[in-house]
């Protein structure tokens, strides 16, 4: 364990009853980080957030937390404050009284406990709202009184599940800028759990997919978008176009051996006769009207649809063997190109555009 | 999601909690337990230890012609204070259930308030009110002010089941082609069926064991409870228990049904389960 | 949507409406009437004359009664919904759905039992002879006097009103949102604290309300006092059922009857206002 870990589980299991939620957990939370954990409903993301913060017990392994083993702690004895997906804001309480719950429980004194909830409002740009009930304000403004009252006593690591989820489009968007600037800002750890990729990607330092209880993949959202781990992260993120086959060996290297064609991979990359996945993104997949000269992983398509948002058009093509491609470029980059239902055009990548996959 | 984590719990706390609860039920089942056993015990000044095994108390009671008169009286009222007040009931949960009008709140209160009313109050109200325009002292005079008190009961239970079912469904009717009248016929009651029973049988059991309001309304027509009631003035007598007893199954029994009946695969939506 | 008023609507709204008018308006409104009638001779009469009220405004047994029987109907609601409490709180909290819904069942049970038959069943643990002297002989204690105390009378209010007050603390208690209590726990806020400081606001509504049944049921009963309490002291239920069944001084027994109502509807607005004090600021 390095010294900027602030978090770590090792081995951690957990089970309800004979369902596996989390299947032996191995990661590290760095210190300072904003790690978000992302995953389809079920996968597990949300249990262990939970049991990070106290609120399930793991069956199996070690929560450790600034070194300490946290496992037996209850959740009042860990400073692990958590933002909840429905904020589970006190609706008996206003505002102001809200944020200074987790003091009060402290023992701060009244003076002092005026002090810094003020702060905070300040901070989070809800003074204004302070002796307000909570079923009087918008859904942004419920989203910082539940920050605020979380942060107000400045935790080395806040907790989020699912926070945004039940705000509007244009909301979302605000929030994130808001709670990254927060993060950036306070240097407290954020660990955040969602299902929403664009969430994760905008907001996060690292990413941690999670599906059916076991970690997929962790690493920046860069790494991941570029360099998928296995075919169920290429899938999930759904930006790649996949192609599935065996590795053998040809040419100068390795080709891959699909039922849509045979493609050229970059560099000694897996054993020969592996079943592997060969992704590519789909603004890495090109297209052209004739047989582009000197491309060695080209594919026979033809348009079957296309699609326009903002300034970004997406062309959706079928290969002769029925395999949907998808390719997204800007609109000035297919201008000249025909895409009419059923044109035929050429699909083409280079070899080091193309990655592969451990077929899970 | 289960709910909060084992750690959060402590196990003591659970235990004398869970040691709370027993008592708790102990205490509101230990005179009822009590009246079932004494019912069949053979001593006059009932005690520890127990006297002999005997049903005199039952023979008491069934060769006691005042109490068949009460028994016959009490299901006689029940029978028709549950018919009526499930009617009104009826028609109340629809109307809520239906149409907004001004006024509604009063309607609604009209509707509910009679059980809060202490019944020694709506008692003396009834007995001046009734003996007024002489309907005072007869078994119809029971029924009435029974039916005030019961009529709020069946509407919850009808009106509970109606906001379970579809709002869709009465205008579907419609738009098939259904009069009002029709749809009501074919759609509202049979789906409401179980409930109506519900309603029919918990304000029959109500009735049965109404005795205040009765007490002061019913002169010479007593209901059983009144009779009760009269025996407890008296002295002390085991009777009460056999009667009790008695009662308490007539009334669980009906209360059984109802509770078959609105948990029953009637109950349900039809497109769960 | 308004439509207009049909046959087939009126079939509907209006018995109810009506005999509510006839049988539940009118003889309350009645009785105000009849709190200005006059007796002669056992006789009563129609009349316009206050001369009920300021006699029994003016009796010392009446505001005793009234001190009494408030007094007896506050402590009832106080005591009745702390020791429903912790049952009503382990059964929302601590119980599995299926015994939960047994737990529900069985507190159902007591409404459908004669609460006559209940306290003569009390009568015989709290007797002299009774069950719970001869236990305690065996164990070389009492006989304590029990019967015919103010304690048997809050024994016989417990038996009308601890059901419907755990069924009703029980009722808000289950709808409490539980991320609530897991939020409270996550900033430090310890089991019992949390009871304080988030159960019980939460549910206040619920919990007022039950504890105003409470005082309503036991405000009006006659037979725990009369029956357990041994008539000592006197309470207004008492002094209704007096005044009625003895002579013919209904107008009496009716201005009691109205003070009654008024200050239930006084307990009432005020616990209503309470119970939902904050919830539309």
């Amino acid at each position: 364990m390095s010294r900027d870990t602030l978090v770590s589980f090792e081995g951690v299991v957990k089970t309800f009853g004979s369902f596996v939620a989390v299947q032996k957990l191995d990661f590290e939370i760095k210190k300072g980080e904003f790690l978000a954990i992302m995953g389809s409903s079920g996968c597990g993301k949300t249990t262990t957030l939970r049991m990070l913060a106290g609120l399930e017990a793991p069956t199996e392994g070690v929560i450790r937390l600034s070194g300490k083993p946290i496992n037996d702690l209850p959740t009042w004895s860990r400073d692990t404050p958590m933002v909840w997906q429905s904020l589970a804001l006190f609706p008996f309480l206003n505002v102001r009284e809200n944020v200074e719950f987790a003091l009060k429980m402290r023992g701060v004194g009244k003076a002092e406990r005026r002090k810094r909830a003020e702060q905070w409002l300040d901070r989070m740009q809800i003074t204004e709202f302070a002796e307000r009930n909570i079923s009087q304000l918008s859904g942004g403004q419920r989203q910082r009184v539940a920050l605020a009252r979380s942060l107000v006593v400045e935790p080395e690591i806040l907790l989020l599940d699912e926070p945004l989820s039940a705000l509007d489009a244009a909301l979302k968007v605000r929030m994130q800028s808001v709670l990254k600037n927060l993060q950036r800002e306070t240097g407290i750890t954020f660990v955040y759990v969602t299902h929403s990729q664009s969430e994760a990607f905008s907001m996060a330092d690292r990413v941690v997919i999670m599906s059916r209880g076991v970690i997929e993949q962790i690493g920046t959202p860069q790494e991941i978008y570029r360099t998928p781990r296995t075919r169920f992260v290429a899938d999930f993120l759904g930006s790649s176009n996949l192609f599935s086959g065996k590795v053998r060996a040809g040419g100068q290297g390795q080709v891959l051996e699909t039922p849509t064609g045979q493609f050229v991979l970059y560099g000694q990359v897996a054993a020969v006769g592996e079943a592997a996945t060969l992704t590519v993104l789909d603004t890495k997949t090109h297209l052209s009207v004739e047989k582009p000269a000197g491309a060695v992983n080209v594919v026979p398509v033809r348009v079957i649809g296309e699609e326009f948002v903002g300034a970004t058009a997406t062309l959706y093509l079928e290969t002769a063997q029925g395999q949907e491609i998808r390719v997204q470029k800007g609109h000035d980059e297919i201008a000249d190109l025909p895409t009419d239902i059923g044109q035929s055009l050429y699909a083409w990548w280079n070899p080091q555009d193309g990655h592969l996959v451990a077929e899970a | 999601m289960s709910g909060s984590a084992e750690l959060n719990r402590s196990r003591t706390v659970d235990w004398a909690l869970m040691l709370y609860v027993v008592l708790a039920y102990a205490f509101v089942f230990a005179p009822i337990a009590a009246s079932f056993v004494f019912s069949f015990n053979s001593d006059r000044f009932p005690s520890i230890p127990l006297g002999e095994f005997s049903l005199d108390w039952y023979r008491a009671v069934a060769t006691d012609p005042l109490v068949w008169d009460g028994a016959r009286n009490t299901l006689f009222v029940g029978l028709i204070v549950g018919i009526v007040s499930t009617a009104l009931g009826f028609g109340a949960a629809y109307t809520d259930y239906r149409y907004k009008f001004a006024g509604k709140q009063v309607y609604l209160a009209l509707a509910l308030l009679p059980p809060t009313i202490p019944v020694i109050i709506l008692g003396l109200a009834m007995l001046a009110y009734l003996s007024r325009i002489n309907l005072s002292g007869n078994a119809l005079s029971v029924i009435i002010s029974h039916v005030v008190v019961c009529a709020p009961f069946a509407m919850a239970i009808i009106r509970l089941r109606l906001s379970q079912m579809d709002p869709a469904l009465e205008p579907a009717a419609w738009n098939l082609g259904a009069s009002e009248w029709m749809a009501m016929r074919h759609v509202i009651v049979p789906f409401c069926a179980p409930a109506i029973f519900g309603a029919l049988f918990i304000t029959m059991a109500v009735s049965f064991d109404e005795f205040a309001v009765a007490w002061f309304v019913s002169g010479l027509n007593e209901t059983l409870p009144v009779k009760v009631l009269g025996f407890l003035q008296g002295q002390v007598s085991p009777r009460i228990n056999a009667i009790g007893t008695f009662v308490f199954i007539l009334s669980m029994t009906l209360v059984i049904l109802a509770q078959l009946l609105l948990s029953g695969r009637g109950a349900k939506p039809a497109d769960k389960e | 949507m308004r439509r207009p008023i049909t046959l087939y609507g009126l079939t509907f709204s209006l018995p109810l409406l009506i005999w509510q008018v006839l049988f539940f308006v009118f003889p309350l409104l009645f009785l105000v009437a009849l709190s200005f009638w006059t007796v002669k001779n056992f006789v009563m009469q129609p009349d316009f004359d206050p001369v009920n009220w300021t006699t029994i405004y003016g009796r010392a047994v009446f505001w005793q009664a009234y001190g009494t029987t408030l007094t007896l109907a506050a402590a009832a609601a106080v005591l009745t919904s702390a020791l429903a409490f912790p049952a009503s709180y382990a059964i929302a909290f601590k119980l599995s759905d299926t015994a939960r819904r047994w737990a529900v069942f069985l507190m159902v049970i007591p409404f459908f039992t004669s609460y006559l038959v209940r306290i003569y069943s009390w009568q015989i643990f709290l007797s002299d002879n009774g069950i719970i002297n001869v236990i305690l002989g065996g164990i070389g204690l009492g006989p304590f006097q029990m019967l015919n105390t103010v304690g048997a009378t809050m024994i016989g209010y417990l038996t009308l009103a601890f059901p419907l007050v755990v069924l009703l603390q029980l009722f808000s208690l289950v709808f409490i949102d539980r991320t609530l209590i897991e939020a409270a726990h996550n900033m430090r806020c310890g089991r019992l604290r949390t009871v304080f400081e988030v159960v019980i606001p939460s549910a206040r509504t619920g919990l007022v309300i039950a504890a105003l049944f409470c005082f309503i049921l036991a405000f009006g009963d006659f037979v725990s006092p009369v029956y357990l309490g041994g008539g000592e002291p006197t309470t207004l239920s008492i002094l209704i059922t007096d005044t009625t069944k003895s002579g013919q001084q209904w107008p009496r027994a009716a201005v009691i009857a109205l003070t009654m109502i008024g200050t239930l509807m006084v307990v009432a607005f005020a616990a209503v206002k309470f119970a939902y004090k904050g919830k539309s600021k």
